[in-house]
């Protein structure tokens, strides 16, 4: 019996190993024909598909078998007839090889392990049971101060019971669906994370809408809250991207791209709705966040100076109105 | 709140469906017919009612305005004919889509006997709701009688008997009995109190007295009363015709002439709004413009709240006259304002409930076919140490050029746990008007000296 040269694993679509195969010589023939040292049940396959030996030189080389299909190594298309070395330093990677709609590995003795990952360490948002309960806490906190300022005095009781119940609902079942994902694609649940995810993006959210409502009041900048969809889209993209990173953490720039993707369609999407809707693009037609007298900042302005403001309007809406008789 | 009397004809396909008519489409629908085998459910008809129905009854006609090339009709109303040439006057509001929309309607006259013949627009006097037509080929149809107008200088008495003549619902020619209660007090263009019972299909129909002679034309109702109903004075209908007698058919749609009437109409709206001035003492802190009970009406209710939270009273004032421009009325003000105590709530829940309740404002009222989206103007403003919070939107008619409506909303911000919101609308002004009103409006916000 000799020392094993290299182990051929069979992978299923989430990388995890189906099946593995120790190579104890060459060559290595893979392929659906009976014969071969590993025999795939994969109807895009060639009977003999792939064979791996030592060519003239002793390099280790791959020869693609008569197949329609080819093959892919390391991402690279390989046609039928085709022959090339194999990197088998001790430095390189073990190579990734698909064969019709099978996934393989080859590890080669000659490649060096890599070393071993330090567990929990992949994920590291703010690790640990005290950091999310103390996020639950000030997420509660915060919604239900708001619930408190918007309730009658009262009904306060009923309104924070009603909030409790709907905010226990909606972010159980918020983090319950996304761990079912991780749970489906990386066969762990990852409940913790997907929680403090939550608990960030609700609080990151309400900072955000308070800050730019106590802004907007303070400076009389009504185009804060006007635009501060935009910031929120950022979050919800965050959301999203960290989320990701529990269902798919092999593909961090894939699952980046989706998320800024999908948090720039959205924003994209609400402008070309405001323009649609209000023929402007921000969501708010006029600042409507009153604050206590004493948060106010801006100066007052002379009526006179206001009225003035007032009058430039009319340039902007005979503008629309003829810009609509002439579409009609 | 009154309802206009041209009957659509849905609602007659709906009716004959059911089996009895209904009123115009608000609360509550009341039966305005009996069914037609029951002649003694109607009221007795007095010796002079029938006397002035025969009279008047060669000169009445109805006007069904017709899709044309389909020759359904899409409304009906009713006229008079006032000139041996076939002069006729009626209701603006029953002719507006043939004005408005030639290319797609016409005008057909239908007399008491059954005759039928076109007709066309001479002039409108979108202000008062009327317009003066004319028989499209008087040759051919022969002479007319004419009704006659009772002039200014024959006042009526209150409680005087009175006639008001037309075709209610389509159903046929119909007088109604009821009394002359003088003009109806606080309206911005005069208008007769008629207690009668006008129907749809009744507008631009003739109201006469004893003598036959024309006091008013049938224009509208209130639906949530009995028996009120709305005139217009004849004279207006004597001036429009000696005004349009030998004018032109009108040629195409009507709205620069509509467009030129309304802007004739908010000048004298904007001027007379601004010199009645404000009603004194409408707030114990601030002086809170509130319009006098001229041409307005204001209601006002006081609402402590159930819930331990805001207590506020607030007051409405509305404009009865709004001028009917075919897809839309226009051409009033109005202002409103609520006054906040937010003790209970303390500072910062009095803060959120202020600001919900300057958030809840819509300026939606016509559709984008119509006006522009609103664009605002908003800042802090200081009058003389008390400061707003104020808002102007304006909005832009697309068929009305030079014509706008404006929107001020107006928040207090000088004490922590109380204030008042106000809102100002006056619809159909110039820009001119609208910032006029505008500052007239915010300007008078102040503290009680």
């Amino acid at each position: 019996m000799s020392s094993t040269l290299a182990l051929l694993e069979v992978l299923d679509r989430d990388g995890v190993v189906r099946q593995s195969l120790k190579v104890g010589a060459w060559p290595l023939r893979v392929g659906r024909a009976f014969d071969n040292d590993l025999v795939l049940d994969d109807p895009y396959t060639a009977p003999e598909h792939l064979r791996i030996a030592r060519d003239d030189t002793g390099q280790l080389a791959l020869t693609v078998g008569d197949s329609v299909n080819g093959l892919h190594l390391n991402g690279r298309t390989l046609a039928a007839g085709e022959q090339v070395p194999l990197p088998a330093g001790p430095h390189d990677k073990p190579l990734l090889l698909v064969l019709g709609r099978t996934h393989l590995r080859l590890r080669l003795a000659t490649q060096r392990l890599a070393p071993e990952q330090r567990l929990g360490t992949a994920r590291v948002l703010t690790q640990g049971l005290p950091t999310l309960l103390v996020l639950a806490l000030a997420a509660a906190l915060v919604l239900g101060f708001n619930t408190w300022l918007e309730s009658e005095p009262d009904l306060l009781t009923k309104s924070l019971a009603s909030f409790a119940i709907s905010a226990l609902a909606i972010g159980f079942g918020w983090a319950g669906v996304w761990t079912l994902l991780s749970k489906v694609f990386t066969h762990q649940a990852h409940f913790g994370w997907h929680l403090r995810v939550m608990l960030l993006a609700v609080i990151a959210w309400e900072a955000l809408m308070a800050g730019t409502s106590l802004l907007a009041f303070a400076f009389s900048w009504p185009w804060i809250t006007d635009f501060n969809f935009v910031p929120a889209y950022a979050i919800l993209g965050a959301m999203l991207y960290f989320h990701l990173q529990a269902v798919e953490p092999l593909h961090p720039r894939r699952t980046l791209g989706f998320a800024v993707g999908s948090a720039l369609t959205g924003l994209a999407l609400s402008l070309w709705f405001n323009v649609q809707a209000t023929d402007r693009a921000g969501s708010e037609l006029y600042m409507n966040h009153l604050f206590p007298p004493a948060l106010r900042v801006a100066k007052p302005v002379e009526l006179t100076d206001f009225m003035q403001g007032a009058a430039e309007l009319q340039t902007r809406v005979d503008a629309k109105a003829k810009k609509t008789d002439a579409e009609d | 709140m009154s309802t206009y009397l041209r009957h659509l004809a849905a609602l007659l396909m709906l009716a004959s469906v059911a089996g009895g008519v209904h009123a115009a489409p608000s609360p509550p629908p009341v039966p305005l017919v009996a069914p037609a085998a029951d002649p003694a459910a109607s009221a007795p008809v007095s010796l002079s009612a029938r006397k002035v129905y025969e009279q008047a009854r060669s000169q009445l006609v109805q006007i069904r305005t017709v899709l044309k090339g389909q020759a359904s009709q899409t409304s009906v109303g009713s006229g008079f004919v006032v000139s041996k040439d076939g002069h006729l006057i009626t209701n603006f509001h029953v002719v507006s889509e043939a004005a408005l929309k030639p290319e797609r309607h016409e005008l057909v006259l239908v007399t008491a006997d059954g005759r039928e013949t076109p007709a066309q627009i001479l002039m409108l006097d979108v202000l008062h709701d009327l317009a003066l037509l004319k028989v499209a080929d008087p040759k051919k149809t022969g002479g007319f009688d004419a009704l006659t107008f009772r002039p200014d200088t024959d006042k009526l008495a209150q409680g005087e008997r009175m006639y008001s003549l037309g075709n209610p619902l389509d159903v046929g020619f119909a007088v109604i009995e009821g009394n002359y209660n003088g003009l109806v007090e606080r309206s911005f263009y005069p208008q007769i109190f008629f207690a009668g019972s006008l129907s749809g299909g009744m507008s631009g129909g003739p109201a006469l007295d004893q003598a036959g002679r024309v006091i008013g034309i049938n224009v509208a109702r209130r639906v949530d009363g009995e028996q009120v109903s709305f005139l217009v004075p004849a004279s207006f209908a004597s001036a429009l015709l000696a005004r349009g007698r030998d004018a032109a058919p009108l040629k195409g749609d009507a709205w620069p002439i509509v467009a030129a009437q309304l802007t004739a109409h908010q000048d004298v709206l904007t001027e007379r709004f601004i010199a009645q001035g404000w009603k004194p003492g409408t707030h114990p802190r601030y002086s809170v413009p509130v319009p006098p009970d001229r041409f307005m009406r204001c209601w006002g209710s006081s609402e402590p709240s159930r819930t331990g939270g805001l207590d506020f009273e607030r007051s409405d004032c509305v404009m009865d006259t709004r001028i009917f421009v075919g897809e839309f009325n226009t051409g009033t003000i109005a202002t409103r304002h609520e006054a906040y105590d937010g003790s209970n709530l303390g500072t910062l829940r009095f803060a959120a409930q202020y600001s919900a309740s300057f958030r809840n404002e819509g300026f939606g009222r016509l559709g984008p076919q119509h006006q522009t989206k609103p664009q605002c103007h908003e800042n802090f403003v200081d009058r003389k140490g008390l400061v707003l919070r104020a808002v102007v939107c304006v909005r832009a008619y697309k068929k009305l050029p030079k014509l706008y409506d404006v929107a001020v909303l107006v928040a207090t911000l000088d004490q922590p746990q109380a204030g008042v919101q106000g809102r100002f609308d006056a619809q159909g002004v110039s820009y001119a008007s609208a910032m006029k009103l505008a500052q007239h409006y915010i300007e008078a916000y102040a503290w009680v000296k």
